[in-house]
């Protein structure tokens, strides 16, 4: 399978702040790639030097097999982009949005453009700058897919949009999804978890994880352990166990390796006799949020 | 050609309000300068009001470059190259077609309106437009090169409009400050780095950043190189070594070359008065000079002086080359130099006697193509300068208009005993050979001058040649005056020194004007 997105060693500087650091990524063709992270992890850097919006301070990035410094007005015909803080051109009206942007793609669709109005519901007469905030996301999606993309790059495109907008967003990109690779950065994790099929976990610069949606469904269990009498914690726990705590009895830990197996003997081998021992499935927003703790109470 | 034209056709909606303004302000321009090719008007100028010649005149000169300014950073900065925001940055733009989109909304909505306007005054002036299509299209090349481009620059490396007038204050602050400084270096007014040199560096710096920003986007780098050409002019100007030039401009003349006429320095005349009352700080003085020698055919202008004082303790003071503004014909016998001293030097020299050393740097002109005309009653054709009239009035004025530029050189010259004009009472008539004379001059050798208008306007006026004359010229000139017109060609540039051994200063100072009310006298002191 072909990469949509690769990069090695990808380092991003603004002065004294290091917002990449080494950043090695790799976007399969025709997946839903969801980066997650928290705030100020870096993802909107990551993006902007995808779309050569930034220049890398070292390292390597290919878009679509091209360096991402090299990516001009042609390979952008097959890119779409957006994002939450693009700027539109606000003067305009709707309708002469897309009249304007038509002439730019050779594989401009006016049927599908003409779909992509009635189903997310546009006011062509109005002018973009007198949108609502989820009005004009669903503009700029529509104007990134009318012309039927190779790559969709979404950065951060739910945030602060209500529930009904999300939804009506997220099927708009569903239904291109087999003609595209999306690569989407988000915080709404319930939302990119019901679609994305690998997911990147972003933090400081770095990626702490890279993998299909179902392996690591299948690596992270909320671990409970349940005693007779209150044991003491192990004073070296194994490094992928994440936010080990203990009270009245129950222990809880997020297991970041589940394997069964593998994971009872490690569990007896600190704990000895355990009364009882529940795995639970974890959500993506529980694995990030896990994530995302561990990481602060590392630093 | 198909996003070119996409570009182009949605600036021109966007930004059609922008664009009728410069046109309607370059419309008042035009009617406003044909206005002011009558003499009537013209001499009007002073009078206030707010529709008049003068008022409009300053009004649309600095407005429609200020409204050709806005509109390009407008339309440049409609995709602005300075942020990581714009939707355009993710489109298919091609910089190639973005760039030529944004210059022909320049070409279309700058230079286009312009030529046409340019043609319209011409003909309206009574020039055939298409004997001047290459100084027409100077002209266009001109505004483009020195208006466009550092406003295409600027407006690259800025990402609103608040930006650009910030950075326009910065150019003005750098170019006070450069001002002020080229005040402190000697012979910096009078000589410098070649002006190609300077256009040269400006107009590639200009070009770089353009490019820079089209096709990396990369600001800092821009700006940067903003900056070095500021500190490049600059290093220029303290640099430059202006001593060396001069002396390579104007050589001295060598053993065997015959001086072309001769200067002596005279003593000091006594009753010479300052014009204006002296800055307290420092003491004006006067050298007159004796003019001998030179042909009826030639003509001299001093391009400049250098004056040095050595006083007895070894103190020694050099003025740096300043332009005098003197004109030097044959029938003249003398003319003065004007220098100033700081107080405190002036008076620790005064007392004692020193050396006084005049270098004066020249052009030496022969006088060419002589032809003489008879003033008309109204307009009239004056060959190779334009179309002229003089009409009486208290200064002897002939008002030309000539198309594209001033002419080079030109000369004037009258008996002021055939003037034709009613004497004044109590007035009497100059003595034959007695002669006025008027010179005009455009050093420049470009097809066209850089402004908006292809008209140049200009005024002759004549003047007694001798400046010791006291004659009025009468009432300015009428018609049946006789007058030589004739167009002086430049031979050589030359340097001669003069010295006068043991002079004291205080003789040559001019005496503070005595200002007079009622009873009480007043002087600068």
């Amino acid at each position: 399978m072909n990469n949509a997105i690769h990069t090695e060693n990808l380092v991003k500087r603004f002065r004294k702040v290091e917002a990449l650091r080494g950043l090695n990524l790799t976007v399969p063709e025709d997946s839903i790639y969801a980066l997650v992270g928290p705030n100020g992890a870096g993802k909107t850097t990551v993006i902007k030097i995808l779309m050569n919006i930034f220049k890398t301070t070292l390292g390597y990035a290919e878009v679509m097999g091209r360096r991402s410094g090299e990516l001009n007005g042609r390979q952008f015909t097959s890119i779409g982009y957006v994002s939450e803080n693009q700027e539109l051109p606000e003067w305009m009206r709707l309708d002469r949005f897309f009249d304007f942007l038509r002439p730019f793609y050779p594989s401009w669709d006016r049927d599908l453009e003409r779909d992509l109005m009635r189903q997310f519901d546009l006011p062509v007469d109005r002018k973009l700058g007198k949108l609502s905030r989820g009005m004009r996301m669903k503009a700029a999606l529509a104007s990134a897919l009318a012309f039927h993309p190779k790559l969709i790059v979404l950065d951060e495109p739910f945030t602060g949009l209500d529930p009904l907008v999300r939804d009506e967003l997220i099927q708009g990109l569903l239904e291109r999804a087999e003609e595209s690779t999306i690569f989407i950065s988000s915080h709404d994790l319930a939302e990119i978890e019901s679609f994305a099929s690998h997911v990147g976990y972003l933090e400081q610069g770095q990626l702490r994880f890279s993998e299909e949606m179902t392996v690591l469904a299948d690596r992270f269990r909320e671990v409970e352990l349940t005693f007779e009498t209150p044991p003491p914690l192990p004073a070296k726990v194994p490094v992928e166990w994440m936010q080990v705590n203990c009270s009245a009895g129950v222990v809880h830990f997020v297991e970041s390796r589940f394997d069964q197996e593998k994971t009872n003997a490690r569990i007896r081998e600190l704990f000895g006799e355990v009364r009882n021992v529940t795995f639970a499935p974890m959500s993506l927003r529980s694995i990030f949020l896990a994530m995302a703790r561990t990481g602060r109470e590392e630093q | 050609m198909n996003q070119i034209w996409n570009i182009f056709r949605k600036d021109c909606r966007h930004y059609w309000r922008e664009a009728s303004v410069s046109l309607a302000l370059l419309a008042a321009f035009g009617w406003n300068d044909v206005r002011g090719w009558t003499r009537g008007e013209y001499l009007a100028a002073g009078i206030g009001g707010l529709f008049s010649y003068n008022f409009l005149s300053g009004l649309t000169d600095f407005l429609v470059p200020i409204s050709w300014a806005f509109l390009v950073v407008r339309v440049i900065q409609g995709e602005s190259l300075v942020g990581d925001r714009q939707f355009w940055l993710t489109r298919p733009y091609e910089w190639k077609k973005l760039l030529a989109a944004k210059v022909i909304f320049s070409l279309v909505f700058v230079n286009c309106p312009l030529l046409i306007l340019d043609v319209f005054l011409l003909s309206k002036a009574g020039f055939t437009p298409t004997k001047y299509v290459i100084g027409l299209l100077w002209m266009q090349l001109m505004i483009v090169l020195f208006f466009l481009l550092p406003t295409i620059a600027l407006a690259t490396v800025t990402a609103s409009l608040v930006q650009t007038l910030l950075a326009l204050l910065f150019i003005a602050l750098y170019l006070v400050g450069m001002a002020a400084l080229a005040t402190q270096i000697p012979s910096s007014d009078f000589s410098g780095p070649s002006d190609s040199l300077l256009a040269s560096l400006f107009i590639g710096v200009c070009l770089a950043v353009i490019l820079t920003q089209y096709v990396r986007r990369n600001t800092f780098k821009s700006r940067l190189l903003i900056v070095g050409l500021a500190a490049a002019i600059l290093i220029l100007l303290v640099a430059t070594p202006y001593r060396v030039l001069v002396a390579r401009e104007w050589p001295q003349l060598s053993a065997g070359q015959q001086q072309p006429f001769q200067l002596g320095i005279l003593p000091a005349e006594t009753s010479a008065s300052a014009i204006a009352p002296p800055d307290e700080k420092e003491v004006e003085l006067q050298v007159p000079l004796s003019l001998t020698g030179l042909s009826s055919e030639s003509i001299v202008i001093v391009n400049g002086i250098l004056v040095t004082i050595d006083a007895p303790d070894g103190l020694r003071w050099d003025s740096g080359w300043k332009s005098p503004g003197i004109f030097l014909f044959p029938e003249q016998k003398n003319t003065r130099v004007d220098f100033t001293l700081k107080r405190k030097l002036f008076e620790r020299m005064q007392s004692s006697r020193v050396n006084l050393r005049l270098y004066v740097a020249f052009t030496l002109f022969r006088d060419k193509d002589r032809r003489q005309f008879v003033v008309p009653r109204d307009k009239f054709v004056l060959s190779n300068v334009g179309l002229c009239s003089a009409e009486p009035g208290y200064v002897p004025t002939i008002h030309c208009l000539a198309p594209l530029r001033q002419p080079s050189f030109l000369l004037l010259t009258t008996d002021m005993s055939a003037y034709t004009c009613p004497l004044g009472k109590g007035e009497s008539p100059a003595s034959a050979g007695e002669l006025a004379r008027g010179w005009s001059q455009n050093r420049g050798s470009e097809p066209a001058e850089l402004g908006i208008s292809p008209v140049a306007t200009f005024n002759l006026y004549l003047a007694h040649s001798n400046g010791s004359s006291n004659k009025r010229l009468g009432d300015g000139i009428c018609p049946g005056t006789a007058i030589v017109l004739s167009n002086p060609e430049p031979l050589f540039r030359n340097q001669i020194a003069l010295q006068a051994d043991g002079v004291r200063l205080a003789e040559y100072r001019l005496q503070p004007l005595r200002l007079t009310f009622g009873n009480v006298q007043s002087t600068s002191q």
